[in-house]
């Protein structure tokens, strides 16, 4: 009997003393209910981390930006870069509403739209408020520019309340007044604090808003208000008459691995130290994509540039490249186009020797002018395009992570805009005046006169590559036009890519654009 | 005198009967006793089928309650009473016998193996129970049915042996994972696995074995139990439907399988040898082009370069027999009271590719003891030690342009020297392109290995507080760590380490607890109304924590880079470290089955499982079941049809769960990077547990006179609340949010189990098992579509196959139609060009089969045992990607490229297409084995000596092009698990070994 009950008490003891509550306990992360200790600051380092993985890297935002427009392609070369027909469709405007670019670049944005918005819930000092606010400003101009529809979560805890779907001028307003607001709360950087959401930065955002205004209005059929052109054109003076930036004499010095202490036009740039401390391994991607297997490095052998573009240079242009010796870069003995458009024979840049392809193994590595959206010819195709190299490759970092700062606004496109700005008012000449200085820099000779047309070419001469391309063709109204390897557009649908399907399928709030399924 | 001579004779007479009345029973006792000693039988006690000893065997005079029990050889003395006229000899597989021994002193039994079938003892969740009692679906498989041959989980034994069990080697690698499904894929994300029990302890389905960092090792998993001997295993039971399931609550949802080891046998200590030495080679080769038809290849292609002249099988050379050696002792031994069985063994095997290779160390011992006069206090005590340790090829799935070992193998041209001229070592010529990996050079300059340590240790007191009424506590640890480390040699011409070198570190651990309280009661309450009844408390925790570095910049010292990890540069090192939330799991459980007359049977079940991972809102779940059978055969009215020994009825339904997400999916979360906090997810409050409901009808049956059995089940299985990983309403932090899906995934089908006892008789038995399973999957319900099954390879970034949409099964291909070659361009010609995708069949068998036979003839015995899988589509991505046309000239294309109706382009682009989805279709000789009883060697004291020979994997069947149709590559995308992808992976091996076991 007293072994019953015994057994009976030790029973009872050990369910009681094992009853426990279940609530999880977190040891590596923190929950919603243990936020007590997290600063402003380490979510506004993760802001900055989130958008700069946006534009990093050939995929997603840069390749909706470049590869559909007519300063880049990326050809299908038998095996390669077949993925599906993803590059192919980007060049030849014919995506749809589940390709994984246009999708991830959304995505992408609006993932850095929230990491912004949540620094503002952890008591943010006021500079810290501002610096958020200017990159959510950031990424909504970017979704405005590619989808005109751009979600904003008023109440982020919340997830199950949905966010309100702000449209086209609603977007507008929204960013201008967030701009105007925090604009005393930003520090006053020069090309030294390039890195941090300054004022000079907010500006020039401003100045793409306006710009742009009459596009986000009516994509097909754009007007360009007075008052619109003169925002741009007094915003533009701000910055430039501060004094804190002037034109690079060595082009490639705003791109360079070290361009946070050569770039003497950066106004806002994405840090990259180099390290996994700060920064991505995605830009990198920017010579890979273009690098040829038995170059250095060698890279995937894919991308480049049409000749109708190439054409666009005069020969002294310095913006075409050459060589440019950087400490730290390859030895290049024979002063071999290392930056740029590279055409014609390639040479190891380290013996001089010139390189072959790698099958037929005999070729010459020659890069031709022509290029074919589709090669098949098994002679040449590694061989054909133009290749570009924007940011001269960083042979100093151990491993993916390069030190090249991602530069999101210069000088050169500040004056640019001005320039536009006022040759839509009708000052021609003012903008020519403006044109010509660049050019002077850059090595090129003095215009005559300046037209729209014009105004676009010089746009694609300096900034190439950048991913203002797909923007500028829109505004100028070329974008629907035929180019190299490219028919006309049939009908304006896309003027705008299509929201996601994935989004769609989620959030009864957005509804497909026009001309889309 | 004093006393008259009267009284004297009367007090004499007083004493002689007082002695009489004392001495007389005495003398009595005595004298009966000594009549009652005054025999002693012996004999000897054997199995009939093959006249082994049976030890262990109790023999008693009917009637007594004392005894004996026969020794190891078989034999038995025993005293008994003059008059005892019958011995009764009891063993638990064999059925009573009573033999006479009348005047005689020496007797002979030949026991008789109890028919397999309804007679035997199951268990069943927290309990055992008689299998005439079961209403739920539940397959018991012995260990003298499991697959012969060496294999390193328990799940790889009863391969082909289940109806509606599925169990794929995923790779070939040692030890590498396996995928099992129990009557299909119920969840979209989270775990299809069933969950294990091994001797009551639930385990939690991961392993320590640490993940690769950096570089492309190889990406397989590992199977969990891994750490468990085979040899140690002495039956399985499946349990398959909810009525079976639903007492493990939550986890049940995809099926349990309950491991049951070998205990000690009451005797005299025995200790028996089981040991095997085999080898292993490639199962099926590629076919490529040889140096020969390179050269013509090349010449038919007009392709003047890509000849160097030289001739060598790339594929050869780092291919390797592997020798594959499998040592086991065990001792075992016990009274009634105090039973023991330690065993150890030893495995080490060689995979078919170089450097890898497996080799397991693992100890178990078990003890059982009664305590107290009446027996009623128990103590079971098991400890399992384990060590695995693993030098692992690269073979990834998850690699770059580069590919994996196996891919550069293949693609070697084979003209090309794989050695430098001159020298030894592997030859990295930049005329084949720079980033062309010799497969010699990585096999040399890649470095992995892991070594995992397990303790499995568990207590289990009880005690019968009545006859009825028993009280049974669990209490078990499992413990594990695992450590992994590799390099990458400095000198690979992998881009990303060359010249620079890197290696990492990692570790893992992993400890879980339970705590189990249960009170059975078992009692025939009226001679026609049985009721074996349990409650029960469950409490269970998880905790698993792992950490790694990784580092480049190392110079060659001849030493392991990732043992000097401080060499490396400050800034090419990654540090990370991670603690899960603690997972715990409370329970209630309670189960009653009810015999009414052996006729009607009744089964009810309740659990109520709380856990850490469901959201504030719904901390429990609640899932019953109930069974009914009825056995016919004990009806009246079937008392004519003799020649039906047992048909039972029997008819299912119950609810089980799945709660197989991370912990923390139901809060918001935030993470660390560096100087950096982030908020990884929304949290879901409202998230509870997948939800399966399962109806189940069977029959079993059993005919002339038990030689033919079996059983048909149909099964529906719908699975609501669906775990799944939506995409979130952006703007959103981590892009996607778990949730319950509105829709749900349906598992329906029908099985079918036989074993056939086709000949019987003195010096002969042939016997047949077979089970077939047809399945239907499909998902309803659900909005817009999810993709997974990531295809790779050059000119195949970010494509993915296979989709997870409303109306279709589960994973479906979703790929562009190949509609040939053009007979004038030689390129691929697409159904609309490619630019539509349409929806090309299911990488989930429809048909599962499994056959078995083995035939006796005196001492030889021969087995096989067959399986298959049909109605499915594989992609092979090997052949799409690694071994197209387009690299005549550079590399090695796949063979039956050549000499076709149509001359393919060099320069067409390979694209995924139905042009590499083959059907999946096979059947294997999964294992086959000629074994001969020796016997008893003499006077040695060596008996019961049987040689084997074992064949595993002998052949395929198959019209499948690639390396073995039983194939499951990781192909994960977004977190939804892909299925019936191949992608270059450690090819499949065929494997020989030879035999012996023996007891001492």
């Amino acid at each position: 009997m007293k072994h019953i009950r015994l057994f009976l008490c030790l029973a009872l003891f050990l369910t009681i003393f094992s009853c426990t509550k279940l609530n999880e306990k977190f040891r590596s992360e923190l929950d919603q209910n243990n936020t007590a200790s997290i600063t402003a600051s380490e979510l506004l380092i993760n802001a900055y981390n989130s958008i700069a993985g946006t534009f990093q890297g050939n995929g997603n935002l840069w390749s909706s930006a470049t590869i559909t427009s007519d300063e880049a392609i990326g050809p299908t070369r038998a095996g390669d870069w077949d993925d599906n027909g993803l590059w192919r469709s980007l060049h030849l405007h014919s995506w749809n509403a589940d390709h994984s670019y246009l999708s991830g670049a959304y995505n992408s944005l609006l993932g850095a739209q929230f990491a912004a918005s949540n620094v503002l819930q952890f008591n943010p000092s006021t500079q810290q408020a501002a610096e958020a606010r200017f990159l959510r400003a950031l990424s909504m101009y970017w979704v405005l520019d590619g989808y005109d529809q751009v979600p904003y979560r008023e109440d982020l805890t919340d997830y199950k309340k949905l966010p309100v779907t702000l449209k086209g001028l609603e977007v507008v307003d929204f960013i201008v007044a967030e701009l105007n607001a925090i604009m005393g709360d930003l520090p006053d950087n020069g090309p030294s604090g390039a890195t941090v959401a300054n004022k000079n930065a907010a500006r020039a955002l401003l100045m793409k808003v306006y710009l742009n205004k009459g596009v986000f209005a009516n994509r097909a059929a754009p007007t360009f208000d007075g008052g619109d052109m003169d925002q741009v054109i007094s915003l533009a003076d701000q910055i430039i008459n501060s004094g804190k930036y002037t034109l690079n004499d060595n082009f490639f010095d705003i791109f360079a691995p070290d361009n946070d202490i050569k770039s003497s036009e950066s106004i806002y740039t994405f840090l990259n130290t180099g390290t996994s401390a700060r920064g991505s391994d995605a830009m990198r991607g920017f010579t890979f994509m273009v690098s040829h297997y038995n170059m250095n490095p060698a890279g995937w052998n894919g991308f480049s540039t049409l000749s109708a573009f190439y054409d666009k240079f005069e020969a002294t242009d310095k913006r075409l490249g050459g060589y440019y010796p950087y400490p730290d870069g390859l030895p290049n003995p024979g002063h071999r186009t290392n930056v740029g458009f590279l055409i014609g024979q390639q040479y190891n840049l380290t013996t001089d020797v010139p390189l072959n392809a790698r099958n037929p193994a005999t070729a010459p590595l020659s890069f031709t002018r022509d290029v074919k959206i589709r090669e098949t010819d098994p002679n040449t195709l590694e061989l054909t395009g133009i290749r570009v190299i924007k940011y001269p490759f960083d042979y100093t970092t151990s491993g993916d992570f390069k030190k090249n700062d991602f530069v999101v606004f210069r000088l050169a496109d500040v004056m640019l805009m001005k320039a536009e700005a006022l040759l839509r008012k009708g000052d021609n000449g003012g903008a020519l005046a403006i044109v010509n200085t660049i050019r002077a820099k850059r090595g090129a000779s003095n215009l005559g006169s300046l037209d729209l047309n014009g105004m676009l070419e010089e746009r694609g001469r300096e900034m190439y590559w950048e991913c203002y391309r797909r923007n500028d063709l829109i505004r100028f109204g070329k974008w629907l036009e035929a180019w190299q390897e490219k028919a006309a557009d049939a009908g304006n649908a896309n003027l705008l890519f299509p929201i996601p399907s994935n989004q769609l399928a989620v959030n009864p709030n957005l509804t497909q654009n026009p001309g889309y399924n | 005198m004093l006393i008259s001579a009267k009284l004297q004779k009367r007090m004499l007479m007083l004493i002689k009967r007082l002695l009489h009345a004392i001495f007389m029973p005495v003398f009595l006792t005595l004298s009966l006793s000594l009549l009652a000693q005054d025999r002693v039988v012996t004999g000897k006690v054997t199995d009939s089928k093959d006249n082994s000893p049976v030890a262990g065997a109790s023999v008693q005079p009917k009637g007594s309650k004392t005894g004996t029990s026969t020794g190891a050889d078989g034999s038995f003395t025993i005293a008994v009473p003059a008059g005892a006229k019958t011995l009764v000899i009891s063993s638990a597989e064999f059925d009573q016998q009573e033999v006479d021994i009348t005047d005689k002193t020496t007797v002979d039994v030949a026991l008789v193996a109890k028919a397999a079938g309804l007679t035997e003892v199951v268990v069943i969740g927290y309990g055992t129970a008689r299998k005439k009692d079961l209403t739920g679906a539940v397959q018991s498989v012995q260990a003298k049915d499991f697959n012969k041959g060496t294999y390193t989980s328990p799940d790889q034994l009863i391969q082909g042996k289940a109806a509606g069990v599925l169990v794929i080697n995923n790779t070939g690698q040692p030890g590498g994972s396996t995928t099992i499904r129990i009557r299909g894929s119920s969840s979209i994300r989270s775990g299809n696995q069933p969950l294990f029990v091994l001797d009551g302890v639930p385990l939690s389905g991961g392993s320590a074995r640490p993940g690769s960092v950096g570089g492309e090792y190889s990406n397989d998993g590992g199977n969990p139990l891994n750490y468990l001997n085979p040899n140690d295993i002495a039956s399985m039971e499946i349990l398959k439907d909810a009525s079976a399931t639903a007492i493990y609550g939550s986890r049940g949802a995809n099926g349990v399988i309950i491991i049951n080891t070998k205990r000690g046998k009451t005797g005299t200590p025995s200790i028996d040898f089981n040991t095997s030495i085999g080898a292993s080679t490639v199962l099926k080769q590629l076919e490529v082009l040889n140096a020969g038809e390179y050269r013509q290849a090349l010449k038919d292609y007009n392709i003047t370069s890509g000849d160097y002249g030289g001739d060598v099988n790339a594929f050869d050379e780092i291919t390797q027999t592997g020798l594959v050696q499998n040592y086991n002792v065990s001792v075992n031994g016990g009274t009634e009271t105090g039973r023991y069985r330690l065993s150890m063994g030893y495995l080490d095997q060689e995979g078919v590719i170089k450097t890898s290779h497996l080799k397991k160390a693992t100890a178990n011992l078990n003890t059982s003891f009664k305590f107290l006069e009446s027996k009623r206090l128990g103590l079971d005590m098991n400890l399992l030690v384990t060590q695995t340790n693993e030098d692992i090829a690269p073979i990834s799935a998850v690699v770059g342009f580069t590919g994996n070992l196996i891919s550069q193998a293949l693609q070697w041209n084979p003209t090309h020297p794989l050695i430098k001229p001159g020298t030894d070592s592997a030859w990295i010529d930049p005329a084949v392109g720079a980033t062309t990996i010799n497969p010699l050079a990585q096999l040399a300059y890649y470095k992995d290995k892991a070594i995992v340590n397990t303790i499995v240790a568990s207590v289990a007191p009880s005690f019968k507080i009545t006859n009825e009424l028993e009280y049974k506590l669990l209490i078990s640890v499992n413990r594990s760590v695992g450590t992994r480390a590799g390099m990458i040699n400095r000198l690979l011409n992998f881009e990303p380490t060359l010249n620079r070198g890197a290696a990492f570190n990692a570790d893992e651990q992993e400890t879980n607890t339970q705590l189990t309280n249960t009170l059975s009661y078992n009692k025939q309450i009226t001679p026609a109304l049985n009721l074996n009844a349990v409650i029960g408390y469950e409490w269970l925790t998880f905790k698993s924590r792992l950490s790694y570095q990784n580092a480049q910049d190392f110079t060659n010292v001849g030493l392991n880079y990732y043992d000097y990890m401080q060499y490396s540069t400050q800034a090419s090192r990654q540090i990370f470290s991670y603690a899960n939330p603690t997972t715990e799991l409370q329970s209630y459980f309670a189960r009653a089955i009810v015999n009414y007359k052996d006729r009607f049977l009744l089964t009810g079940t309740f659990r109520s499982d709380g856990s850490t991972r469901f959201g504030e809102n719904n901390k429990y779940g609640y899932f019953p079941s109930v069974g009914v059978a009825w056995n016919v055969t004990k009806e009246d009215f079937m008392s004519g049809a003799g020649f039906i020994n047992n048909l039972k009825l029997r008819l299912g339904w119950g609810e089980t769960g799945n709660q197989e997400f991370p912990s923390g999916a139901s809060l918001n979360r935030f993470q660390f990077g560096q100087q950096s906090i982030s908020q990884s997810n929304y949290g879901n409050a409202d998230l509870v547990w997948e939800s399966s409901a399962t109806t189940n009808a069977g029959i079993d049956f059993s005919i002339l006179n038990d030689r033919l059995s079996g059983s048909i089940d149909y099964f529906y299985k719908k699975t609501t609340d669906v775990l799944f990983e939506q995409n979130i309403v952006q703007p959103a932090p981590g892009g996607k949010i778990w949730i319950n899906l509105d829709g749900y995934v349906l598992n329906k089908g029908v099985e079918i189990t036989l074993y056939w006892n086709a000949l019987r008789s003195q010096d002969m038995s042939l016997n047949f098992g077979g089970n077939v399973s047809f399945l239907q999957n499909s998902v309803e319900g659900l909005a817009g579509f999810y993709e997974t099954g990531e295809l790779r390879g050059q000119g195949f970034s970010d494509v993915r196959g296979q989709r997870v949409v409303a109306g279709q099964p589960l994973n479906v291909w979703y790929l562009r139609q190949f509609e040939g070659l053009d007979k004038n361009t030689g390129q691929s010609i697409y159904t609309d060009q490619g630019n539509t995708l349409f929806y090309s069949g299911s990488p989930n068998p429809k048909t599962l089969l499994g056959f078995s036979a083995d035939y006796t003839y005196k001492k030889w015995t021969a087995t096989i045992n067959m399986n298959g899988t049909f109605g499915h589509y594989i992609f092979n991505n090997t052949a799409a990607s690694v071994l197209g046309i387009g690299n005549l000239g550079t590399r090695n294309i796949a063979k039956e490229l050549l000499g076709g109706d149509v001359k393919e382009s060099i320069a067409n682009a390979p694209a995924p297409s139905t042009r590499n989805l083959e059907k999946g279709n096979y059947l294997k000789m999964a294992n086959a084995t000629i074994a001969y009883r020796v016997g008893n060697l003499g006077k040695s004291g060596i008996r019961n000596v049987n040689l084997f020979l074992t064949g595993q994997n002998l052949f395929v069947i198959t019209d499948y092009t690639g390396f073995d149709p039983e194939v499951n590559t990781e192909a994960t995308f977004g977190g939804i698990p892909s299925l019936g992808v191949e992608y270059i992976p450690y090819p499949s091996s065929r494997t020989i070994t030879f035999g012996v076991n023996f007891s001492l």
